[in-house]
């Protein structure tokens, strides 16, 4: 590519050459030109100075018409860049000139523009859903004001069709105006009025309703988010009067459970100093604590979801747990054996919250295992020497497995075993369905856990009976489920 | 059961204030605890023991939680803010989250409807065991790292709360009722564990153990609850 400077020197070169050339050309056709060639030697000097002269004038133009077209191409550049702050030298007043100024007015216009994003930018940053629409509209106003320079501005809401628009009146205030929508949905309209000097550009009025589509979506977030607080509030409203309600009634049934219990016990104990005691007011005393079990399982359920479980941590040996809570279920029938292998280890939890899951444990053991033999091993899993007791002390884990010998749990069941509301699909299993769903909870809650454990078939068990129930239908026999807990060791320190 | 204080310096039934709206129970509970060698009195509603209480001061309140008129909390508040007088709540409530509230607040101790009679018999003896013992304080200073609020069942450890469990509380008060003294481990665990059927020394042991992890300044060099090897424990402050 030939520099412009030199095309321009060129090209004058030629125009100043070119006549001088036909005139020659013109005296050879003609045959004017004499013997002894003196007119060609002063055509020829002509030619030369002609040539020397076009040159220097020519590349001295051409220099000044290029330069300031230079300068204007490295402002360009410096704009492209990203720097408007040094404007272009004032320039004759030419076409160049011209160029020149519209070139700075540019870079001025390109410098307010990205001002005013940068500021509806911050500003939009600045939009929090959750101090509400009021304030967002407040704020957006204020904004719209400091970004597009505005006299005043407000946001109606509302259909936009319906808001007519300003006309414009010259010499009075510029109307300006765009609608706030959310996606499609109108929301309303933000109108202003910019100053009647001001300059008002297609890119303004895009940059405006860039604006007011970014305060669209804000409004909509934040109607979304009182709504959805408002709901939240109304939950919590509703869980507290769950709560109290379910307080109340387990008030209403406690409090006759206790006056049977009360008096089952203190029958039994005339009976025993009688020396003729009744089988019958066991069964009272039993089955009262049954449905007292019943009732607390229910408001363990509404302190689980709503997060207020706290567990009281105490040692305790789980063993003698397990043995109370066999003995207050009045299974006399059932053969069960204890394995103790705790080697004395202390389990650290709530009792009160271990006895519900190790009572239910057994209850179920009972109700589905068909008067099969009941086993309860506790054994303990040496922790990695200090995680529960700190400071090296032996931390540790125990393992309450609580297996029976019955039909075992269909392979249907065994995924969904610890839902809610999760029955199995055994006929005439009965309960709310919340046992284990509790009982897994409530491990969890102290530190541990509840899983169903698989079932090694002894070289006694039989395969499992074909009949209908679902129990009946697992390949394994029995059912096995494991407690852990943490649990710490027994020496003195 | 029978405590210091009779006349003559002999030892007396404890005097105990059965406070239930329930009638039925409230006769039948009363009954089982005279035949235990209590002192029972008994009132239908908080305005009654209230009545009863000007009248004469119990060694143990066994209150209602749900009342009609005044309801067990406000009285158990009226309660200690005249005295430190033990009360143990009764409750059909198996409120797992107000449990540790409640007794923060104003109880002992805490029995859940329907009761099993050996039980609350076994806590208001262990209630009842504590009365002999008095704090020096209501905080009680044990060195610039640690302090016990045992009403409260905190402790401050190094400028942070520590909140206790009531079973640590329990211990803690022996040790703090006789500070500077060997507790032996027998005392203790029949301070903390008086209803727990097959409790050992090893409970006592574990609890100590994480009891030092929560309120010594540094565990690892025990200053305040100090072993005596073989035969309990003590606890002690920081020299002045």
């Amino acid at each position: 590519m030939i520099p412009f400077r030199i095309r321009i020197t060129a090209a004058l070169l030629i125009a100043a050459l070119v006549p001088l050339v036909a005139f020659g050309a013109l005296l050879v056709i003609t045959g004017r030109a004499d013997s002894d060639g003196s007119i060609f030697r002063i055509l020829l000097t002509a030619f030369v100075i002609a040539a020397l002269l076009g040159v220097g004038i020519a590349f001295v133009v051409a220099g000044s018409l290029t330069a300031p077209l230079r300068a204007l191409a490295t402002a360009l550049d410096r704009i492209a860049a990203g720097d408007t702050s040094t404007p272009l030298p004032a320039l004759a007043d030419d076409e160049l000139g011209r160029l020149a100024e519209r070139q700075n007015q540019l870079a001025a216009d390109l410098l307010r523009r990205n001002r005013q994003v940068a500021r509806v930018v911050d500003a939009v940053g600045t939009y929090s859903p959750r101090e509400g629409a009021d304030r967002l509209v407040d704020l957006a106003i204020a904004d719209a004001r400091a970004a597009f320079g505005l006299i005043d501005a407000r946001i109606v809401l509302g259909d936009p069709s319906a808001i007519p628009a300003e006309e414009r009146v010259p010499g009075d205030p510029l109307p300006v105006r765009a609608d706030l929508r959310a996606g499609a949905e109108p929301l309303g309209v933000l109108v202003g009025r910019a100053s009647a000097t001001a300059r008002w550009d297609r890119a303004d009025q895009d940059l405006l309703e860039l604006f007011a589509a970014v305060v669209g979506v804000g409004l909509r977030n934040a109607e979304l988010f009182a709504r959805v607080a408002d709901q939240n509030e109304r939950l919590r409203e509703l869980d507290a009067a769950k709560d109290d309600f379910l307080r109340g009634v387990s008030h209403n049934l406690q409090t006759p459970l206790a006056r049977i219990r009360a008096y089952a016990d203190q029958l039994a104990g005339e009976q025993a100093v009688a020396g003729e005691p009744d089988r019958r007011l066991g069964i009272i005393a039993e089955q009262s604590d049954r449905l007292s079990r019943m009732v607390r399982q229910l408001l363990t359920v509404s302190r689980l979801d709503s997060g207020v479980l706290r567990p009281v941590p105490e040692v305790f040996a789980p063993a003698g747990l397990v043995r109370r809570a066999w003995e207050a279920l009045g299974a006399s029938g059932v053969p069960f054996t204890l394995d103790d292998r705790s080697g004395g280890w202390l389990a650290l939890a709530d009792p009160d919250q271990v006895d519900q899951v190790i009572w239910g444990l057994l209850d179920n053991a009972v109700k589905y295992g068909g008067g099969a033999p009941i086993t309860v091993t506790v054994a303990l899993v040496p922790g990695d020497g200090g995680t529960a007791g700190g400071g090296g002390t032996g931390g540790g884990t125990l393992r309450l497995r609580v297996e029976d010998a019955g039909p075992g749990i269909a392979e249907a069941d065994r995924g969904r075993l610890f839902e809610r509301y999760a029955r199995g699909t055994l006929p005439g299993a009965e309960g709310t369905g919340l046992g284990l769903y509790v009982s897994r909870e409530l491990a969890r809650a102290n530190g541990g856990d509840l899983v169903l454990d698989t079932v090694e078939p002894g070289p006694g068990s039989q395969p499992p009976a074909d009949e209908a129930g679902s129990r009946g239908a697992s390949a394994a026999t029995g059912a096995a489920f494991t407690l852990t807990l943490p649990a710490e060791s027994p020496t003195e320190g | 059961m029978l405590i210091p204080g009779g006349p003559g310096g002999r030892e007396r039934p404890a005097r105990l204030l059965l406070v239930d709206d329930d009638s039925n129970l409230l006769v039948v509970l009363a009954e089982q605890l005279r035949a235990d060698g209590y002192d029972v009195a008994t009132a239908r509603d908080g305005v009654e023991a209230r009545r009863r209480l000007e009248n004469a001061w119990p060694d143990l309140v066994l209150l209602d939680m749900m009342m009609p008129r005044l309801d067990g909390i406000s009285l158990a508040r009226e309660i200690k803010a005249r005295a430190d007088l033990p009360i143990i709540v009764l409750t059909a409530i198996d409120a797992a989250d107000s449990k540790a509230e409640l007794l923060d607040e104003v109880a002992e101790d805490y029995v859940t409807k329907p009761y099993h009679y050996p039980e609350l018999r076994a806590r208001i003896n262990r209630v009842l065991r504590r009365l002999g013992d008095r704090l020096p304080g209501q905080r009680i200073e044990l060195g610039p790292g640690l302090a016990l609020e045992l009403g409260r069942r905190a402790a401050t450890v190094n400028g942070t709360e520590v909140s206790l469990t009531p079973t640590e509380s329990r211990l803690l008060y022996a040790l703090a009722a006789n500070l500077g003294q060997t507790v032996s481990t027998e005392t203790l665990l029949a301070r903390g564990w008086a209803d727990t059927e097959g409790a050992d020394p090893s409970y006592v042991w574990v609890t100590m153990r994480r009891l030092r992890q929560k309120i010594e300044p540094d565990a690892n060099r025990p200053r305040h609850l100090v072993t005596v090897r073989g035969i309990g424990y003590r606890l002690e402050a920081d020299p002045t």
